[in-house]
């Protein structure tokens, strides 16, 4: 029983699912570093999910253009985010509970549109699985990770390129002081208010892409609240990751690694109540997080919404 | 003086009165998607309305959908004090639930007079449990609460279902092929009264009573006073002697108390059983959300928070009127809902602004209004360093 | 002399006149049909009746069907001096058949029979203007509140219903075709029921229905039964006179052959397996009554299989296989006791209904089958004018829905149904405080002994069984994997028969299942799915809405799909290979009707294979093996007729 789980297939099986669940919380958790790093806390990143997702799925069944699809999902999500950034910088409003209301708002909002615009749940021919020659074929490794569709290689690629721009541009570095110290950064003349919008409109660009990676890559589906709370998971798991793109990339894996050996848990017929087995990704997330404990400070700024003169 | 006076009522009534403003501006976009939907705003609204507040039935409802929104909200104003963020209400009314209906199902030989106190202190301890997790691993191990309760709200739900179709369950459902995980119906001596033909229950009034209870806790103890210096600055009370970590998770433990209260009381005075179709919010009706924006329409005074819940639970209540008469998918209220949330929490910028003007303008009455009115440079979840 | 012949003319003429002062004997109420010869005590005059029909007397159908009704009660009655007919044949104009009515009428008969619905306006004219004289008319029940129109219908559904098992248990080809004059009226109501009774008796037959455009283009309809024959019909039907074109085709192919009206069997001894046979003598003979004691009209009637007004009259040359006669025994029994409750009851006002839901009308799952149910009985009791139903979905905020129910009760709603087990016990609050209202509560048999609480429930377990029968029959890896939302209620019921299904077929098949946890996790669903191929299975299957995410991932790795609730056939076409499709409109339609019969609740429902509440919904395009096919069908008979019961595996 226990040991059928160290079978190669099983081990295959539970890196593959993880990778595949992983995706989305890598789109939507990096844009949530962005946002926070520069001292916004998003919660409305659900609702961004599911109206790009919807978004995505629709000009994908209706244009049969996937790319399209993937566009529209970013334009929605920044304008979602656009409206997050105006809400948080210029009116100062209390981020979390702003985020809630973003969040309602792009759950029902998605789940209207489906109803009045399409009404039956379809499917959509989807990005495939991408074959890349001579990889694809290694035996194991080639099925874990080189059998995947391209979102899912983007959203893994945008870790590296989050790290490069978070520590080695000019911008990372606008971004973390004003996060940081808004004041300081003000007098050096940086605008806090247009880091800050920058970043909240990637977050919702990048969460409107995650809703989309599920509605048109990965599931192939829409239907009203697919995420499933999945947003709210992704924004814990910037703080798991202490708002270091590596870290939320390891938070993402960690968490998904977890649902999928849970999965595998009850088909092999473990006997753990389902409920036991369902609860261990969230379980595990706390204790490894208290077992290294760490020093790590968030962003001193964060949900601190920042006013010149103040 | 008298001059002051009226200058404190008026603007301090318009102050109060942004919220209704801002749902009203909410309600506005509202109505263009209702004309999208070919829906005529009007009677929609009138519909709202008369959900809410149009007959004593309504009036009843709405004061039932504000309870449990109150009394997360008094836990709130408690955290948000000590510069704690607590989103892991809906968790914290399950588990509160949880135990308080193992308390009613357990004891069926007791008087309901012993039952009723015992289960609702026993939902209330049971939801300060399940805050004190996040408030213990924030403190001693750095675990940020967000994390941590957002967690914390998924283990609850799966909790509650392994607990409700399982070792819970009604025995009467086990003859049954088709089992609903549901517990057995508490007794009729087990029930909170009601204001027969309504379903307005005495816990109502047992949430008011606490909402004053709660202004004296944090405006007339020791411990409240802690909680709120460790909220506004945390570096001054350590060096003060306040031990920091015990406040926080004081904090937390308290907000976590409120909510576990919010979700036996939904047992004891309206379902009188716990029931679950898998999610959280079946159950809580997401008021660990809402009871979260009902503090801050308040502003996360607990007295504030009173008509704060009420207006928030009419809005709820005539919704799903609304949906009823019109025929709206319920999917545009909950659109609705985000949307009068988004514009209210904007408006707090015109009450600060407002604020600092009186500030500005009569310093001796500025500070008891900055005591009083909710401080916009110390917004909830900053991490601070926790030294030992 | 002079005043002799006076004498005598006048004691004639009085005596003439006497005679004809006698009062009719009526002939006594027969209420079988030959349960008791008529005592007929005195017949001074004939009672005279004339009949006025569309079509010749001998068109083996409509016409015939009244004229045989009348030479019966003739023959009872005593012959001709008992009983005068007249009759105008051949009337199909209206105008010529208006004037053939008031001619009868006013040359004195007793009793005028139109014998057609087309001939209603002009009876609405003629009868007033006689009130001495009673006129019947057919097919209809509308008397239009005239004292002296009896009106007459016949409820050829219902024969239809059982030429319809018959005919798709005997067809090999699984094809039935049928040939109608005109899509309405008695001709629409006899094709439905036939394709009721195909339907319920093997969901997968495929009935093709012909209306020809006319009542007597022999020709047309020979040309439509070989369109029929030439798509792989074996087995015909149709009803009007002009059917005999069609019943000619029937006999050269080789086609078996159900009649409806009057008995075909003597056109093709050999292919005819059954009539339904009208007996317009029931009706006639209650009318005759009715006239003796002086009430002209004002009543209607209807023939049915209860009342023998309707026979099934099987053809004796035609060997019928016992089990198959004892079916159609059966479905008669039914039919007639009530069970199958084909025609909807007629509420004063608009009947209302509203439902309450904790999902979207479009989950594909559990609120999507009782929305489309709604839609169904809508339809079934006369469209909107008839029915209005309102509803509030996503409603799984318990509280929430409580109030919804409460205020659609105090809005005066008819029937208030509470789709979603989580519900019970505000409706346990609710329903006393509404003793006028209906409510109905799914899914559970508990209707905590409130006299107006309905309560249904899926055996989901039956339908899970066969899927799980065709499942390890099909499986090459003999690995199975399924996907469920939260081990409770009707999804492990749904799960726990789909075991025992596989497990019976193959008891080395290796079925692992998954419960996710949540009922709205598309994601989790699908990585589930995916671990189940990973583990080697080839056919999967689920429930609740978040499966779509598992469709998709069967589609993608080629495995089969088996579905429950609803038909999940669009999703994957190339994968799904059945669906138990859950027919609330089963429980719906008797709710309804005991609602109209003044009980409004205290009963509880379960939808079944054998009741047709649960569907077994076969992908047409996805081939199955003959002997899997048919391994499908004994399972469904065994679970329907009790001879199979499904075990639970621990």
């Amino acid at each position: 029983m226990i040991s059928d789980l160290f079978s190669m297939t099983v081990l295959v099986g539970i890196l593959a699912s993880g990778i595949r669940l992983a995706t989305p919380y890598l789109y939507a958790s990096i844009g949530e570093t962005f946002g926070q790093r520069s001292g916004v806390l998003n919660l409305g990143v659900d609702g961004q999910m599911l109206l790009g997702a919807f978004t995505a799925f629709y000009v994908a069944i209706k244009t049969g253009n996937l790319w399209l699809g993937i566009l529209s999902a970013m334009v929605v999500g920044a304008l979602m985010g656009l409206a997050m950034a105006f809400v948080t910088v210029n009116l100062h409003a209390e981020q979390g509970i702003s985020g809630i209301g973003f969040y309602l708002f792009g759950l029902g909002l998605s789940d209207l549109l489906f109803q009045k615009l399409l009404g039956t749940v379809e499917t959509v021919k989807g990005f495939p699985k991408i074959h890349i020659p001579f990889l694809s074929d290694i035996p194991v490794v080639g099925e874990i990770f080189f059998r995947q569709n391209v979102l899912v290689y983007i959203a893994f690629a945008l870790v590296p390129i989050a790290w490069f721009i978070l520590n080695k541009t000019t911008l990372g570095l606008k971004i973390k002081a004003v996060g940081e110290n808004p004041e300081a950064a003000d007098s050096l003349g940086v605008s806090v208010a247009r880091i800050r919008y920058f970043t909240i409109v990637l977050g919702g660009t990048l969460s409107g892409v995650a809703g989309a990676s599920m509605s048109i890559a990965l599931l192939n589906v829409f239907q009203q609240n697919m995420t499933s709370g999945l947003g709210f998971i992704a924004v814990a798991l910037v703080y798991f990751g202490a708002w270091r793109p590596w870290g939320v990339l390891a938070g993402a894996l960690l968490f998904s690694l977890v649902n999928s050996l849970q999965l595998w848990v009850q088909v092999l017929g473990i006997p753990i109540p389902s409920d036991i087995a369902v609860m261990m990704p969230y379980v595990l997330t706390i204790l490894v997080l208290v077992a290294t404990v760490s020093r790590v400070r968030a962003p001193s700024a964060l949900t601190k919404p920042f006013e010149r003169g103040d | 003086m008298s001059n002051s006076n009226q200058e404190k009522w008026g603007p301090k009534l318009i102050d109060a009165l942004l919220p209704v403003f801002a749902t009203i501006a909410a309600l506005l976009v509202g109505a263009v998607m209702l004309l999208l939907l070919k829906v005529n705003p009007i009677e929609a609204y009138k519909a709202m309305w008369d959900g809410a507040f149009g007959s004593q039935n309504a009036v009843a409802e709405t004061l039932v959908k504000a309870t449990p929104l109150l009394l997360v909200g008094l836990g709130i104003c408690i955290s948000f004090r000590g510069d704690v963020i607590n989103i892991g209400g809906e968790g914290q009314m399950i588990v509160g639930a949880i135990l308080g209906t193992l308390i009613g199902i357990t004891l069926v030989d007791w008087p309901g007079w012993a039952v009723i106190p015992l289960a609702l202190i026993t939902g209330f301890i049971g939801g300060a449990i399940w805050g004190g997790i996040p408030g213990v691993l924030k403190a001693y191990f750095n675990v940020n609460e967000i994390l941590s309760t957002v967690m914390m709200n998924a283990i609850a739900v799966q909790l509650m279902n392994f607990l409700l179709r399982g070792p819970m369950i009604d025995p009467s459902q086990a003859e049954l092929a088709s089992k609903i995980p549901q517990t057995a119906r508490l007794l009729d001596t087990f029930r909170l009264p009601r204001w027969v033909p309504t379903r307005l229950h005495l816990g109502a009034l047992i949430a008011v009573a606490l909402a004053f209870l709660v202004y004296i806790l944090l405006w007339r103890t020791t411990w409240g006073y802690r909680i709120r210096a460790v909220g506004q600055n945390p570096d001054a009370s350590k060096y003060a002697g306040v031990k920091v970590r015990n406040y926080i998770v004081l904090a937390l433990i308290l907000s976590g108390a409120f909510a576990g209260l919010a979700g036996v009381m939904q047992v004891y005075g309206v379902n009188y059983r716990m029931i679950t179709d898998g999610s959280a919010s079946g159950f809580t009706g997401s008021a660990g959300f809402n009871g979260i924006v009902a503090a801050l329409f308040g502003g996360l005074h607990p007295i504030g928070t009173i008509p704060a819940s009420i207006l928030f639970g009419a809005l709820l209540v005539g919704a799903n009127k609304m949906q009823r008469v019109v025929q709206v998918p319920s999917a545009l209220i909950t659109a609705l809902n985000g949307l009068v949330v988004v514009f209210v929490v904007s408006s707090e910028i015109w009450r600060r602004r407002r604020q600092k003007k009186r500030l500005a303008a009569a310093s001796p009455e500025g500070e008891e209004i900055i005591l009083e009115g909710s401080d916009p440079g110390d917004s909830p979840g900053n991490e601070k360093e926790v030294e030992s | 002399m002079k005043k002799f012949r006076l004498l005598v003319t006048v004691l004639l003429l009085l005596a003439v006149l006497l005679s004809a002062c006698q009062t009719q004997e009526p002939a006594p109420v027969v209420d079988e049909p030959g349960a008791e010869e008529p005592a007929v005590e005195e017949t001074k005059e004939p009672f005279r009746v004339a009949v006025v029909m569309p079509s010749s007397i001998n068109d083996l159908a409509f016409s015939q069907s009244m004229y045989d009704a009348l030479l019966t009660i003739q023959s009872e009655m005593g012959g001709e001096e008992a009983m005068e007919i007249v009759y105008s044949d051949g009337m199909f104009v209206v105008d010529d058949a208006a004037a053939a009515i008031r001619d009868y009428a006013s040359e004195g008969y007793n009793l005028v029979i139109a014998h057609g619905s087309q001939y209603g306006s002009s009876l609405q004219e003629i009868a007033p203007d006689f009130p001495e004289t009673s006129f019947a008319w057919g097919t209809t029940v509308d008397t239009f509140g005239i004292d002296n129109i009896f009106a007459y219908e016949a409820a050829s559904d219902q024969g239809g219903y059982v030429n319809g098992v018959l005919a798709a248990s005997l067809s090999e080809t699984g094809i039935l075709g049928v040939v109608g004059p005109i899509e309405t009226g008695d001709a629409k109501l006899y094709v439905d029921g036939f394709v009721a009774g195909a339907k319920a008796t093997d969901p997968t037959v495929q009935v093709n229905v012909n209306y020809i455009g006319s009542f007597s283009d022999v020709a047309l309809a020979a040309e439509a039964a070989n369109t029929h024959i030439a798509a792989g019909a074996d087995v015909l039907t149709g009803t009007a006179q002009m059917v005999v074109g069609a019943i000619g085709v029937a006999e050269e192919s080789g086609a078996l052959w159900f009649g409806t009206q009057a008995s075909q069997t003597e056109l093709a001894p050999s292919i005819v397996v059954a009539n339904q046979v009208y007996r317009w003598d029931v009706v006639l003979n209650e009318i005759m009554d009715l006239i003796g004691e002086g009430t002209f009209g004002g009543t209607s009637f209807v023939i049915d299989l209860a009342n023998g007004g309707e026979v099934l009259e099987f053809n004796p040359d035609f060997d019928i296989p016992a089990d198959v006669a004892a079916l159609a025994e059966e479905t008669i029994a039914e039919i007639s006791g009530g069970a199958v409750a084909l025609q909807a009851p007629e509420f004063e006002d608009v009947f209302q209904v509203a439902v309450v839901m904790p999902s979207s009308i479009n989950d594909l799952a559990f609120s999507q089958s009782m929305y489309d149910a709604l839609i169904s009985i809508q339809e079934w009791m006369g469209g909107e004018g008839a029915m209005e139903f309102v509803y509030s979905d996503g409603m799984f905020v318990v509280d929430d829905a409580a109030a919804a129910i409460r205020d659609y009760a105090a809005e005066g709603f008819d029937l208030v149904i509470a789709h979603g087990s989580q519900y019970g016990s505000s409706l346990q609050e609710i329903a006393p405080d509404f003793p006028e209202t209906s409510f109905a509560w799914g899914t559970t048999v508990d209707t905590f002994g409130i006299g107006n609480i309905f309560a249904y429930e899926a055996a989901s377990h039956e339908g899970g069984y066969v899927n799980g029968v065709i499942a390890a029959s099909l499986s090459e890896s003999g690995v199975l994997g399924v996907v469920g939302p939260i081990e409770t209620g009707d999804a492990k019921l749904y799960v726990d028969g789909f075991v025992a299904g596989a497990k019976a077929t193959n008891p080395d098949v290796q079925v692992n299942v998954n419960y996710i946890g949540s009922f709205s996790d598309v994601a989790l669903a699908s990585e589930a799915a995916n671990t189940h191929v990973a583990a080697g299975a080839d056919g999967l299957t689920g429930t609740a809405q978040m499966v779509v995410g598992a469709i998709g991932v069967a589609e993608e790795s080629g495995a089969m799909w088996f579905g429950t609730q609803a038909s999940q056939t669009g999703l994957a076409p190339a994968n799904v290979v059945a669906n138990q499709v859950y027919q609330w409109d089963v429980v719906l339609k008797e709710v309804v009707q005991m609602i109209a019969d003044g009980t409004y609740g205290g009963t509880s429902f379960v939808i079944g294979l054998a009741n047709g509440g649960e569907v077994m919904d076969f992908n047409a395009d996805y081939e199955l093996p003959a002997e899997v096919k048919s391994l499908a069908m004994d399972t469904i008979k065994g679970i329907i007729d009790g001879s199979i019961t499904i075990e639970f595996a621990e």
